[in-house]
């Protein structure tokens, strides 16, 4: 058996890991897997690149930052796997939803009710709103800012953004101290079964089949014998957790409080609605993501302009070893569409 | 001196207060969160918080912000994660101190700490001025050839006449470049 320490952080699209460990998965690979729990981004950030971690459950965007050096020292990781796509939203509290016009229920109509709320609020002279998200580096920051940014907010002016841990948000919403979250399952959910708010947006909505979390693993990781079981039995496990009868066996599994510690009740609707492991090729990370967040990260000012991102794309993105892992596992290669476009029609090409 | 100590237990606060005896003045305040207004009014000079802390990613953003006031964060990693704190040290992934919390150690790698922060800041202020040079000199060059092209000056002469329009207009020699290659795009029609 061959040892490795995977870390996770307590959410629904850990998914695969915990499935991979509890049916056995690893075990099939010859894997005697420990996984460990972690407390923030910048651990598993920093435990993977020292090694301490030999791969990680990571925000898709951090395994490029963290390559590029952006925020930090350069720590050269790699992507070799997708762990789900979608599962993201925005919920926003009681207080700033009921200041939305009556009916505003699409993605446009939400965000036109939300700039005009901000911009009387500036006009009189009230403090900007607040808004969290999980990490600078992440699906999270990036979605909330170019919806609110589509309808004319200004970030930097017109709203105050706060990194918060995802369970401390549902308490902050609870408080006033944040007028709306953008957070991956199960917390909207949590927060919305609490009476805390409604869901405004949510990722599928914003970018169907988007990017969110990927496997990631320091470069050297990619040369390592264990690279290549470690990918057979997510993809098997990716497989398990998208089988509908399998839901429910999933969600109390994740509600253990070593893995999410949530009520299962809380987990169980984004799985199958939203989050998507296996199906349509969601396991492969895909070019067309990682191209779009470098725009995201050079529009926000996190990478210089200068910056290589074909390079930095190649070296980090890896979906040749996804689907070597699909092909050897016998699962398939998936046919590979073009990824849809924005909410707001905006398309992509691998370029 | 301030020190923060962002932790749910008291007891490392304590430590820190112990190993800091001594320092006067001295303050060191417990927090079991990480509370931005609270940080505001208290305004300490260093921030102590442990390495599997769930604050770290809101000080970590604190930090890229770009912060009116930033501070130096120390992590310290517990005896539960052997050889972790070294490995970060050398991979200058962060200051974290090693093995837990002794009050011997506290003061000198605060002290370290702060001193490494304060070169780090002056550092990446003298990158940031020397790119917005680099910046200005390509912009500047871009004019002296617009004026070479067009006036059919010499490339001295192109930069003492940019000189004496940046003289003339009190305004520095980038920014009077920049405008005139944008005042030639509208001419060409680039930006109509």
């Amino acid at each position: 058996m061959s040892s490795l320490t995977l870390g996770f952080i307590p959410l629904t699209d850990c998914a695969p890991l915990v499935a991979a460990e509890a049916k056995g998965f690893f075990a099939g690979e010859g894997l005697d897997v420990t996984l460990s729990r972690e407390a923030s981004w910048a651990t598993i950030r920093d435990k993977v690149t020292v090694g301490a971690l030999d791969a990680a459950h990571m925000l898709a965007p951090m395994a490029l930052a963290a390559t590029a050096g952006a925020g930090g020292p350069v720590a050269p990781m790699i992507a070799p796997l997708a762990l789900a796509v979608n599962g993201a939203g925005v919920t926003l509290s009681n207080r700033l939803s009921l200041a939305l016009p009556a009916g505003a229920e699409s993605l446009q109509e939400i965000a036109a009710g939300l700039a005009a709320f901000i911009g009387q609020r500036r006009a009189a002279g009230e403090p900007p709103l607040t808004f969290a998200v999980v990490f600078t580096y992440s699906m999270h920051n990036y979605a909330l800012r170019y919806w609110l940014a589509e309808a004319g907010v200004d970030l930097d002016r017109d709203v105050r953004l706060v990194v918060t841990p995802p369970p401390r948000m549902v308490e902050q919403l609870r408080t006033g101290q944040v007028d709306g979250v953008c957070v991956g399952a199960p917390w909207n959910t949590v927060a919305t079964r609490g009476g805390l708010g409604r869901v405004a947006l949510r990722t599928s909505q914003f970018w169907p089949g988007g990017p969110d979390k990927v496997l990631g693993a320091r470069a050297e990781f990619a040369d390592d014998d264990r690279l290549a079981p470690l990918l057979r039995a997510l993809v098997r496990a990716q497989a398990w957790c998208d089988v509908a009868d399998n839901r429910d066996e999933l969600a109390a599994l994740l509600a253990q409080p070593e893995y999410v510690g949530a009520a299962a009740e809380a987990i169980r609707p984004a799985l199958g609605e939203e989050l998507i492991f296996h199906r349509e090729g969601a396991c492969v990370p895909r070019l067309e993501h990682a191209q779009w967040f470098l725009t995201q990260m050079r529009r926000w000012k996190q990478v210089d302009g200068d910056l290589d991102a074909q390079a930095l794309i190649a070296s980090v993105y890896r979906p040749a070893l996804a689907l070597e892992a699909l092909g050897t596992t016998g699962l398939g290669a998936p046919v590979l569409v073009n990824p849809a476009p924005l909410f707001d029609g905006t398309t992509f090409d691998a370029g | 001196m301030r020190v923060l100590v962002i932790d749910p237990d008291p007891a490392r606060a304590a430590l820190v207060a112990e190993g800091l005896d001594g320092v006067d003045p001295l303050e060191v305040r417990q927090s079991a969160q990480f509370d931005a207004a609270e940080a505001a009014s208290f305004s300490p000079d260093i921030i102590v918080v442990a390495c599997d802390s769930a604050d770290r990613d809101t000080l970590e953003s604190l930090r890229e912000a770009g912060e009116t006031n930033p501070r130096p964060v120390v992590m310290f990693a517990d005896r539960s994660e052997p050889g972790l704190a070294e490995q970060a040290i050398r991979a200058g992934v962060a200051a974290y101190i090693v093995d837990g919390l002794a009050p011997a150690r506290v003061r000198p790698i605060l002290e370290v700490a702060m001193t490494r922060f304060s070169l780090m800041q002056q550092l990446r202020g003298d990158l940031a001025k020397a790119k917005a040079n680099l910046e200005s000199r390509k912009v500047v060059d871009r004019a002296k050839g617009l004026l070479m092209k067009e006036r059919g000056l010499d490339e001295d002469a192109a930069y003492k006449l940019l000189r004496k329009l940046a003289m003339d207009t009190g305004r520095p020699l980038g920014a009077v470049a920049t405008d005139l290659l944008a005042f030639a795009g509208v001419l060409k029609g680039d930006a109509s």
